[in-house]
């Protein structure tokens, strides 16, 4: 667009980014459906929307004037139209060169940022590649399409409807605009006369029935329509680019040159509101009357087959081979039509997407960070209120606090995405990892909907994503080797998220051969990770696979035997305060389990002092607080001891001694009992200061080795407060007790501490 | 395009429909909300007046300025004499006028308005 003013420019500037991501958004979505119709090919409603996806990057691709992307979906969008006219049945290659086209599609998307580079003839020739197979693919549906009997109708519309004289090409346009075009300040006076901007306008037709009579009409309302031809050698992008100001408010068709009459009866069919516009066209000249009668016959026969009385149907299938699926589609479109004439409110559908608002992500860490700010300064506040005693004071800071809270929990919430989409991201990889594996694999996910901070979801993909290949690779067997073992064929793995105490949990299991300690532990004695000879406990065993640079696969595979092994995996997900545990069975699979901190940014806390220091507990994480009585036993050097709890041992832990605070002991001393994951203990503290709304920041690099630390906080009156890491405390308070099998007096190990003492 | 409309000929309100309607200078998104019940009324004035063999007259020559909301006025009012059986008569449209209905696809249409007068 030549013409294009720099205004426009930095619009697109502006709103690219905006663009890619949502073409990011499609192009996902177009995966999962592509993925989803493996299971039910002929599914109309999948396929509607598979059609939709791609339709939408393309067009707005072509308001971006991303040419490379527009030609290369048009081709994709071929194909999917004939499949979801039912005239090609979805194979499994046709799924894979789909999917294929999709992963092309998205790295076009990841150029357009810099659309100005000249890519790489190699790019262009894998792209062209594609390009012949998608169009290999849809023209053996026509050569169906000729086998299904439809031959004497179709075959001599094939060819070009208008023998276009000179060189120029003429595209044949249709726009019908919406009525709020006038008051958005567009003029389709103007719009076509830009559209003469781009070639010659050689027909035009208003189509003026929409026009209301005077009374009826409200003046500021548009009720135009045009088709019109253009002999232009601008691309399809340009010419829909002329109406992208007003594409959100009208209807647009542009048929390239040499569209059929199917593609006009198509067009036809899809403004079923305007009965005339097959005349119009024949009056513009886009087609003769004999080609449109000729289109149409083709349309309603498909039609008839599927309204017509039973037996037509099935004579018609019997005798001509009509494909099923054009027969399905024929009633599907049926079928709509009646719902939309019982239901003329078609704005329902559209609805949703003005539902959601797209924000950056910075602007929304920017107020998150800003809120921590508040809650800092608000706790200030209420001590500070606290301080002079005045009751009225206090109250209003309390319930100043209270909204503070309510905000902060409404903003972190903004900021929570559910996990299903990574998990579904994965179906991409299982199905193509275990082809390449020979395996057969079903995926399941589970509490997809469980939500997680954005960040932490775009961290957590990389480590699973290793994970679950891991579990292909090493995990599950081929299915020979399952059935040797006397096991299905086809193998588990399940994908799950879900709550559990304040943390999230993810959970990658399969029902593969488990971890193979004897190669393990070769492996280590290889590596001297361990001593050889020395064998140690099974689950040490496991966690031996957590060590750098460790790798068992007999070949090294490409998938996940490339060296970057479970230790990065595991620091990845430390990284994000989380913990990852694995527990396996030999032949009967593996379960590694995932521990996430719910948010990197701000918890409810639980505040308690230890002499001159402050603690803070995940509230979530805190059980119960019982007073300590004498039956306490002194702690040992590292600070555990045990106190009985309703007739249990439980665990527990002197801050005082743990820490060297070197402080006199108080008179009374509460123990805060901890639940984390399966286990509990307790930590003797001072002083209760309760519920405190914790503004998580990092650690100092100096205290990165202190144990059972997960940041800081600043209190209300400046004080800094440590947070305290549950898990990793509790690893602390247990000890070695709990990993019994390396104890040989396991069973008592609890009592063992208190023995000791 | 901020000026609002400059005054249009509306006629007199008791002006019966054989009075033609005289189109203002400028025909436009910004005038049509104003022209809109002065023709309604002119269309209502004079609608029984006249046996339905008169074509409506609409003088043209005076206008300056057009763009599509104008002409869907224009579209309107004929489609309304026509829904009452009677036709709309277009005299001496302007050079604006003629250029607007060409780049609208309308050529066709304005040249039957012409003829329905040199018909009657």
């Amino acid at each position: 667009m030549n013409q294009m003013t720099d205004a426009d420019n930095s619009f697109i500037q502006e709103a690219l980014p905006a663009f890619i991501s949502e073409a990011q958004e499609q192009i996902e979505s177009l995966e999962q459906l592509l993925l989803q119709l493996e299971d039910a090919p002929s599914d109309i409603e999948l396929l509607n929307a598979l059609f939709r996806c791609a339709h939408t990057v393309k067009g707005s691709a072509g308001i971006f004037g991303l040419d490379r992307v527009v030609a290369f979906t048009h081709h994709v969008e071929t194909l999917l139209d004939k499949l979801r006219e039912g005239q090609l049945d979805l194979t499994p290659d046709l799924s894979t060169l789909l999917l294929q086209c999709n992963d092309q599609l998205r790295t076009l998307i990841g150029q357009a940022r810099d659309a100005d580079t000249a890519e790489t003839p190699e790019a262009g020739a894998e792209r062209a590649a594609l390009v012949e197979r998608l169009q290999a693919a849809a023209g053996h549906a026509e050569a169906q399409e000729l086998e299904a009997g439809l031959a004497p109708a179709t075959a001599p519309a094939h060819a070009p409807v208008l023998a276009i004289t000179g060189s120029a090409r003429c595209w044949h346009v249709s726009v019908a605009f919406g009525t709020e075009t006038f008051r958005n300040g567009m003029d389709p006076l103007a719009l076509l006369n830009y559209v003469r901007g781009l070639g010659s306008v050689p027909n035009l037709v208003c189509d003026i029935a929409g026009v209301p009579p005077l009374d009826q009409l409200d003046p500021e309302s548009c009720h135009l329509a045009f088709e019109l031809g253009v002999e232009t050698d601008a691309s399809r992008a340009e010419i829909e680019g002329a109406f992208s100001f007003v594409r959100d408010d009208c209807v647009l068709h542009v048929l390239e040159p040499g569209a059929t009459p199917e593609d006009y009866a198509r067009l036809i069919e899809a403004m079923p509101d305007n009965p005339r516009l097959g005349d119009i066209l024949v009056a513009c000249g886009a087609i003769t009357r004999a080609q449109l009668q000729q289109g149409l016959r083709t349309q309603s026969a498909a039609v008839a087959a599927g309204t017509t009385q039973q037996p037509l149907g099935e004579i018609l299938q019997a005798t001509s081979g009509v494909s099923p699926q054009v027969v399905h589609a024929a009633l599907n479109k049926q079928t709509k039509a009646k719902q939309r004439d019982a239901a003329p409110a078609t704005a329902a559908t559209t609805g949703d997407d003005s539902r959601f608002i797209r924000v950056q992500a910075d602007r929304l860490d920017a107020v998150i960070n800003l809120l921590g700010e508040l809650v800092i300064a608000g706790a200030g506040a209420a001590l500070l209120a606290r301080q002079t005693r005045q009751g009225a004071l206090i109250e209003a800071n309390g319930q100043i606090s209270r909204l503070i809270e309510e905000v902060r929990n409404g903003t972190l919430q903004l900021r929570m995405v559910p996990i299903g989409e990574t998990f579904s991201r994965f179906r991409r990889v299982v199905r193509d990892t275990a082809a390449e594996l020979g395996k057969d694999v079903l995926l399941e996910i589970q509490g997809g909907e469980t939500e997680l901070d954005k960040s932490m979801v775009e961290r957590i993909a990389d480590p699973l994503m290793h994970l679950v290949r891991n579990a292909l690779d090493h995990g599950l067997e081929t299915p020979a080797q399952r059935q040797a073992d006397g096991k299905a064929g086809q193998g588990r793995l399940v994908l799950s998220a879900g709550h559990e105490s304040g943390s999230i949990l993810i959970r990658i299991s399969d029902d593969g051969r488990g971890i193979q300690r004897d190669k393990v532990l070769q492996r280590a004695w290889e590596r001297g990770l361990v001593e050889p000879g020395v064998t140690p406990a099974d689950a040490d065993i496991d966690r031996l696979i957590f060590e750098p640079g460790f790798s068992t696969a007999e070949k090294v595979t490409n998938l996940s035997g490339r060296g970057v092994g479970m230790d990065v995996v595991r620091r990845n997900i430390e990284a994000l305060r989380g913990t990852v545990a694995l527990t396996s069975e030999p032949g009967a699979g593996s379960r590694i389990e995932i521990r996430l901190p719910l948010t990197l940014a701000i918890i409810d806390g639980f505040l308690v002092g230890v002499g001159a220091s402050k603690f803070i507990f995940p509230l979530e994480s805190v059980v119960e607080v019982i007073e300590a009585r004498s039956s306490i036993s002194t702690p040992d050097a590292q600070g555990r001891s045990v106190v009985e709890l309703r007739g249990r041992v439980l665990p527990v832990l002197s801050m005082r001694t743990l820490y060297g605070l070197a402080t006199d002991e108080p008179e009374r001393i509460s123990v805060v009992v901890i639940k984390s994951g399966s286990h509990s203990y307790g930590v003797m503290v001072d002083v209760l200061l309760g519920q405190h709304q914790t503004v998580i920041k990092p650690l100092g690099r100096m205290f990165r080795s202190l144990r059972g630390m997960s940041g800081s906080s600043i209190l209300g009156s400046g004080e800094v407060a440590l947070i305290l890491d549950v898990n990793s405390l509790g690893e602390l308070a247990a000890g070695k007790q709990s990993v019994p099998a390396q104890s040989p007096d396991a069973a008592n190990g609890g009592h063992k501490t208190f023995v000791r003492n | 395009m901020a000026k609002r409309s400059k005054t249009s000929a509306a006629p007199p309100a008791a002006a019966p429909i054989a009075t033609p309607l005289a189109l203002p200078a400028e025909l436009t998104i910004y005038t049509v909300g104003e022209l809109h019940p002065q023709w309604l009324a002119w269309l209502g004035q004079g609608a029984a007046a006249l046996p339905a063999e008169v074509p409506a007259e609409v003088q043209a020559a005076a206008v300056e300025q057009v763009d599509a909301a104008g002409l869907q006025l224009l579209l309107s009012l004929q489609r309304a004499l026509l829904d009452g059986g009677r036709s709309l008569q277009i005299q001496a449209p302007s050079a604006v006028l003629r250029g607007g209905c060409e780049a609208l696809g309308l050529g066709a249409w304005l040249q039957a308005q012409m003829s329905e007068g040199a018909q009657a």
